[in-house]
């Protein structure tokens, strides 16, 4: 028996492997018939193995030469892949050169706890690394990818990462959308009068369907406080999840649908985030409906606080003042032609 | 792996009648686990190295799983609901998949090969003994990369519904409104409780 070097490698005669783990996928050649690995990578040798290496030509085998406290990577990789994640997030049954990819099992907002993430990464010869958290995803996209870094990793390192990781669980999910009733309310006097022709609805719509909702209601308003209030109010009684409004939310004196929101029996309002193109933006909360208040820079910009605040509302979260605060940090679209959103920086933040 | 002629009488048999269904099946799965390389597909070991996904829950399902010796508690045999007269072979030992669609055409074939019969259902049923593999199905490779929660072998995965208690096996739970749930309270379901029946009311009738 021969080792190699300071590898988990040894070299062995066939006919004294049997219990042992192969290194490596066999490949086996049936002339004009097949060619496949007749054994793979971590396979454990038996008996009945034996006549078909020989057939093989195998007469030596590399072999791993693991003792308890030690682990394969295929094994320690499906070991963090299942202790990192959490619903909505799957993985396959077959690691490729010692690495699983983390997919959505459905479509969804993807959730990290990135501090918790972070700690996994700190443990010695484990690695995870994801996208952003706070995505859109889609059923099958690739969310993140873990393995081992060495070869063979030792069972201690492997148990504290994969402890951690069951501490937190889930560190990697997927918050599924629930479809919202939502109504709309397009306010402008140039548009309630006939002036200019709506763009907001088409945009709303689009959005929302995109998310796997609809828009069940859409009325056109001047910019009248009372008549806003009204309507609102209306929404209000009727079962509405989200009431979006869009317009008058700058400073203009022309300009009331703030006030008019905050009239209308809302116990929380925050206005401003820290995102432009989005800065003038309203999110308020009763305790049954969310509004969320848009202003015009949404005719104009492809994509704008709403992509980013609507997901988290069809999640199921109530995104508050920190939350748009803590948007700052990517905040700032850099209006790339053509767009690539979500694939860029804009609301990437950790 | 029996004859075509043992193996239809087998077929009709599990499932209660002969069928043109039953050929399209049996040739199917005789057709798919030749591509990847099974000749023995219900026995060891070749019975774990295989899993079927079908696309239609039509007679044609009863046959393939007669054949190859998939079964759905096995989790060897997969139903994708497409309602499409198709089944996908995978060799989990060597990755190699075969998806495998019976042809509308066939039905066209089956009259110009059979025209003596005149009776449509026994026409098929002849014609598609005999026609060949390429009239009767088109064939592609394909990669199929089967969740690890999806393979058969023990429960990996379990959770537990924060709504109504259920066990979740095999990573089907889903995140909503920020609780772990299963799929009918996430997403509604194929029935509805009958009142005073629920889950957790029968539970405490049975403590």
């Amino acid at each position: 028996m021969r080792k190699n070097g300071s590898t988990p490698f040894k070299t062995v005669p066939v006919e004294e492997a049997v219990g042992m783990t192969l290194a490596h996928d066999m490949t086996e050649i049936i002339p004009g018939k097949s060619k496949g690995p007749a054994f793979k990578r971590g396979h454990k040798v038996t008996s009945g193995d034996l006549c078909r290496l020989m057939r093989m030509g195998k007469n030596n085998l590399y072999i791993l030469d693991l003792d308890e406290t030690q682990v394969h990577e295929d094994e320690a990789v499906f070991e963090l892949a299942s202790a990192l994640a959490g619903p909505g997030v799957e993985f396959s049954a077959d690691p490729k050169e010692g690495k699983l990819e983390l997919r959505a099992s459905y479509p969804g907002l993807y959730k990290v706890d990135v501090e918790a993430l972070t700690q996994f990464n700190m443990f010695q010869d484990v690695m995870c690394g994801s996208i952003h958290t706070n995505t859109n995803v889609q059923r099958n996209q690739s969310l993140a990818a873990t393995r081992a870094i060495p070869l063979v990793i030792e069972r201690r390192h492997l148990d504290e990462a994969t402890a951690l990781a069951k501490a937190a669980y889930p560190i990697l999910s997927v918050a599924a959308y629930k479809p919202l009733k939502i109504r709309l309310a397009i306010i402008g006097n140039e548009v309630y009068n006939g002036l200019i022709q709506d763009r907001f609805q088409d945009i709303v719509e689009t959005k929302v369907r995109a998310l796997g909702t609809d828009v069940l209601e859409t009325c056109i308003l001047p910019d009248d406080r009372e008549i806003i209030s009204g309507k609102i109010k209306e929404y209000l009684e009727k079962d509405t999840d989200l009431i979006i409004t869009t317009g008058g939310m700058s400073v203009d004196p022309d300009d009331v649908t703030r006030e008019s929101i905050e009239a209308s029996g809302f116990d929380q309002v925050h206005y401003s985030s820290a995102v432009l193109p989005g800065a003038m933006f309203l999110l308020g909360y009763t305790r049954d409906t969310a509004i969320m208040g848009l202003p015009a820079c949404g005719l104009y910009h492809k994509t704008t606080i709403f992509d980013l605040i609507l997901p988290r509302l069809m999640a199921g979260e109530r995104p508050g003042k920190r939350d748009l605060a803590s948007l700052c940090h990517g905040g700032l679209c850099m209006n790339c032609t053509p767009c690539r959103f979500p694939e860029c920086p804009f609301g990437k933040t950790a | 792996m029996e004859d075509f002629e043992t193996l239809l009488a087998g077929a009709a048999e599990a499932h209660g009648h002969l069928c043109p269904g039953q050929v399209v099946g049996v040739r199917m799965a005789m057709l798919g686990c030749e591509l990847i390389g099974l000749d023995n597909p219900s026995a060891m070991p070749q019975i774990k190295k295989l899993i079927v996904y079908v696309e239609m829950d039509r007679c044609a399902a009863d046959a393939l799983a007669h054949v190859t010796g998939v079964r759905l508690g096995r989790r060897s045999l997969k139903f994708i609901d497409n309602g499409i007269m198709a089944a996908t072979f995978v060799n989990l030992e060597t990755g190699k998949a075969f998806r495998i669609v019976s042809t509308e055409t066939a039905r066209d074939k089956a009259k110009e090969l059979m025209p003596e019969i005149t009776d449509s259902h026994r026409q098929q049923l002849e014609a598609y003994k005999v026609m060949d593999m390429a009239d009767l199905f088109d064939v592609e490779e394909v990669r199929v990369d089967i969740p690890a929660s999806d393979m058969p072998g023990p429960t990996r995965f379990k959770a537990v519904c924060t709504r109504c208690g259920i066990v979740v096996r095999d990573k089907k739970e889903v995140l909503m409104n920020n609780e772990i749930l299963c799929r009918p309270c996430a997403h509604g379901s194929y029935f509805q409780p009958v009142k005073g029946s629920t889950h957790a009311e029968k539970r405490q009738h049975t403590l």
